[in-house]
């Protein structure tokens, strides 16, 4: 269910716009006689985006994600085409759990602005969020990432940043100095940032980090002094640095890096080697991951694709710092320093 | 002459760790099932493991021992479990490279429980596992064999060594805990015999439920309920366990089993712990469970006079449900056809301390009810003055105080019950309800109750277990019941199938003047 286009794009119009969209559905739960809809707000998630398709693909994301975070939802996407300067839509992403007669309901603001217009979003931005809630920014506009990106760009950028509690960028495709001079400006800033390449790691570290729980272990984490990487792909991607620089952090492990044929773009294998030990986890298939070790440790897992719905998911459970991020992150550029 | 002292280095910290990302997970240990073959095996615990090890929370250093009479060889059991394990994983979904995986870890040793011989199979068959699977010594006994079973497998357990080990060794005991309060204290001191307290799990899947375990989050982690949870503010407490269906096929456990001690004197008297204990000092199991068993232990025991007023058993008799003949208790198979046995049970509870002195709590539980319904109703008291007119549908003013219902299945959730203002001119006044959905507010699929309960135990956390002192305290109120009905005559079926119990029950609450809500 979505209102008519609001123009101009006033913060009163939009909230004007939502309280109609409530009483509409509150009307469908009239004439029904009992509870239809519930209405869910945990956070504001603000999403800017340039992609050509003019942030449908960023909207379809958001209504993924109220399911796990339910937040008013705020789509900006920057646009040459767009009709007016500043223009917007309010819609409610419903769903409705199986079996269960009452829809859950979120909120979500759909803004289009024209580029040289977006400098001038941040005091609409300000309105329109959520009261004494989080705000989560996760910037899809790669230009404006850019670090030739325009001083329209910029301001628009920290329009929002100024507004929120935490930034989320994707560093994938980038090269890892691209990566971390990325992530460095937004840190520099001191917002909460997180990377969702980073995030990919998570099913790569969490199989490894498993092996040295047990505690009578021969070879624990200290005896592994060693840890190669291998890649697909061109340019030595920010994930193999973190990953390195994750293991490596504790101990200052040496890390190298080797580029080989895989699945797809990204990490390939992670090879850790003790004196009389070596493990390896690596993709063995399009979705299957193996662990073996040379003490006979084996294990099979699944490997899918995380979308950017499970990506975020997981983003979204952390609201705080990250230490585990921060730590990788630091030892990662000492990493791209030796690489260099 | 000079002596040398050896200091060990203390065990190396996972460095590794991101318990912000990570799922918790268990430490490396071998899992022995007793009853292997068994419905509780097949239908719960491994799919539950399987389940564990598929979200990457069982360590690879893991092993599970299935133990039960019939011969069978590994791969014939991993085959078994297979099968099981596809057929009743609930909301997840069957890979088949992860079960390769899984069942690597999975091996079978034929025994009886009442031949020696077969517990130095099951010692062999561990020390082999520790050094294939690097399991650390660590054990993990399942005990899901008929109760009557229990305390001998316990025994043997402690006569064959396999108590004591280089790493801990753990045992979890389903419920039935005991038929009456004189077993439970024996088979307890069975058991410590062998076993010290701290390793004995008893296990209570309601406690296992996301919702109960809610209730403690709900009642601990808001201050704006806890300074209304108390008899100033609270009227009456009604806890409801309806199931729609019969006793499908267990006729014969039931009839000697009933719903008093199937279901009030474990885990509903757990629920109603949960609900009205104190605030433990810190959230660990210790402090839990003290709070726990303190509020079991203020319960007012009743005299036997006091039972058949605060205490009302049911059997249901046939009925047209839905369209179709349903059979009466006594028409079910394997049940008597005089059966005395209570297919439904309410209880009128009082709890002796400062906090609820005065305040009823109405338990009921029943098979054949209109619906399938766990829930906790916690009824407020009326404001002093009523100075607003409520709409009804029969236009009539009624008293609508406000109602929290914490609901524990199907549909789990919180909802307030509060008057709000209708619109328009007049003040005129309708309940409205202020709902919280678990599934649909976090979107993720919740662990199973045995996932959790099974996860705690090889993580050593019993919180969610119950302890000796718990289990007798629950079998101690509901003891007078059982010796009074015992020693009765019912003049059963006392309610249809497919109604919300006999009437007696809605007598029993109407002398303190309340009513049973329709769940």
């Amino acid at each position: 269910m979505s209102t008519a286009v609001i123009f101009p794009a006033q913060p009163e119009q939009i909230l004007k716009g939502l309280g109609k969209l409530w009483t509409s559905l509150g009307h469908e739960e009239k004439q029904q006689g009992k509870p239809t809809v519930l209405r869910a707000c945990a956070m504001t998630l603000i999403v800017a985006t340039d992609e050509p398709d003019g942030g449908f693909s960023a909207s379809q994301t958001i209504a993924e994600l109220m399911r796990e975070h339910p937040s008013r939802g705020i789509v900006l996407a920057v646009s040459d085409g767009a009709e007016h300067e500043l223009e917007a839509r309010v819609l409610a992403q419903c769903w409705k759990p199986f079996g269960k007669a009452q829809q859950i309901c979120c909120e979500q603001i759909e803004i289009t602005a024209r580029p040289e217009s977006w400098p001038n979003v941040g005091p609409t931005l300000v309105g329109l969020t959520a009261a004494d809630l989080p705000v989560i920014f996760w910037c899809r506009h790669r230009a404006a990432l850019h670090p030739e990106a325009t001083v329209d760009q910029k301001a628009g950028l920290q329009a929002i940043i100024n507004i929120a509690n935490k930034v989320v960028v994707d560093t994938q495709g980038l090269s890892a100095g691209a990566a971390f001079g990325v992530v460095a400006a937004l840190r520099a800033q001191r917002r909460t940032v997180a990377d969702l390449e980073w995030t990919r790691l998570t099913k790569w570290r969490e199989p490894i980090s498993q092996i040295f729980d047990n505690p009578s272990r021969r070879n624990c984490y200290s005896k592994f002094h060693a840890i190669e990487i291998a890649y697909a792909g061109e340019e030595l991607p920010a994930a193999a640095l973190y990953v390195g620089a994750w293991f490596s952090a504790p101990h200052k492990a040496q890390v190298s890096f080797v580029k080989e044929a895989g699945y797809g773009p990204g990490l390939h294998r992670i090879a850790l080697r003790a004196d009389s030990e070596r493990i390896v986890f690596e993709r063995t298939g399009p979705d299957c991951m193996s662990l073996h070790s040379t003490n006979g440790q084996q294990r099979s897992y699944t490997y899918e694709e995380p979308t950017d719905h499970k990506l975020m998911t997981e983003e979204l459970t952390i609201l705080g710092c990250d230490p585990a991020f921060d730590s990788a992150y630091a030892r990662a550029q000492e990493l791209l320093n030796e690489q260099a | 002459m000079s002596m040398s002292v050896v200091v060990q280095a203390p065990p190396e910290v996972n460095p590794l760790e991101d318990a912000l990302r990570f799922e918790r997970r268990v430490p490396p240990c071998a899992v022995v099932i007793f009853g292997a073959s068994g419905d509780l095996s097949k239908r719960k615990l491994l799919p539950s493991l399987y389940r564990l090890f598929y979200e990457r929370r069982i360590s690879p250093d893991f092993a599970v021992i299935g133990s039960s009479r019939t011969p069978m060889s590994d791969d014939a059991f991993r085959e078994k479990m297979k099968e099981s394990v596809s057929k009743f994983l609930e909301d997840a979904p069957f890979d088949e490279d992860v079960w390769k995986s899984f069942a690597q870890s999975l091996f079978y040793v034929p025994g009886d429980l009442n031949v020696p011989s077969s517990y130095d199979d099951i010692r062999n068959r561990l020390d082999e596992v520790e050094k294939s699977h690097r399991t650390a010594g660590n054990v993990l006994f399942y005990l899901s064999t008929q109760p009557s079973h229990y305390a001998e497998a316990i025994l043997e357990l402690g006569a064959h060594q396999l108590n004591k080990g280089h790493g801990w060794r753990r045992v979890i005991i389903e419920k039935p805990f005991g038929h009456d309060l004189a077993s439970a204290r024996k088979l307890n001191d069975e058991i410590h015999k062998v076993f010290d307290e701290s390793a004995i799990y008893r296990i209570d899947h309601y406690l296992g439920k996301e919702t109960v375990q809610n209730i403690l989050a709900f009642r601990f982690g808001n201050g704006i309920f806890e300074p209304l949870w108390n008899r100033r503010y609270v009227d009456h407490i009604q806890i409801t366990a309806a199931e729609s269906i019969g006793v499908e096929g267990r006729g014969a456990y039931y009839q000697e089993a009933g719903a008093l001690r199937d279901m009030i004197q474990n885990h509903l008297s757990q629920v109603m712990a949960t609900v009205m204990m104190e605030p433990p000092t810190i959230f660990d199991a210790t402090n839990v469970r003290d709070e726990r068993a303190k509020l079991l232990r203020a319960v007012r025991v009743m005299k036997h006079d006091d039972v058949p007023k605060y205490a009302v058993a049911g059997q249901y008799g046939p009925a047209f449900v839905g369209g179709e003949q349903v059979a009466g208790f006594r028409q079910e198979p394997s049940v008597s056809a005089d059966a005395q046995t209570d297919t439904y049970a309410a209880v009128t509870f009082f709890i002796d301390n400062w906090r609820w002195a005065g305040t009823p709590v109405y338990i009921r539980t029943g098979k054949r009810m209109p619906k399938r319904v766990t829930d906790i109703a916690i009824q407020f008291k009326a404001p002093p003055l009523g100075l607003f007119q409520q709409e009804t549908k029969t236009g009539l003013r009624e008293v609508r105080p406000n109602l929290l219902v914490l609901r524990i299945q199907p549909e789990e959730g919180i909802s307030l019950r509060f008057l709000s203002k209708s619109p328009g001119s007049g003040m005129r006044v309708r309940p409205v309800s202020m709902d919280f959905n678990y599934g649909s507010s976090f979107g993720e699929r919740s662990p199973t109750a045995y996932e959790t309960l099974l996860l705690d135990a090889m993580m050593g956390d019993p919180t969610l277990y119950t302890r000796q002192d718990m289990v007798e305290a629950s079998w101690q109120i509901v003891q007078p019941i059982l010796e009074v009905w015992e020693n009765s005559k019912f003049f059963f079926p006392n309610y249809p199938a497919g109604s919300w119990g006999p009437k007696a029950s809605d007598d029993m609450l109407a002398q303190q003047g309340h009513v049973w809500r329709i769940p």
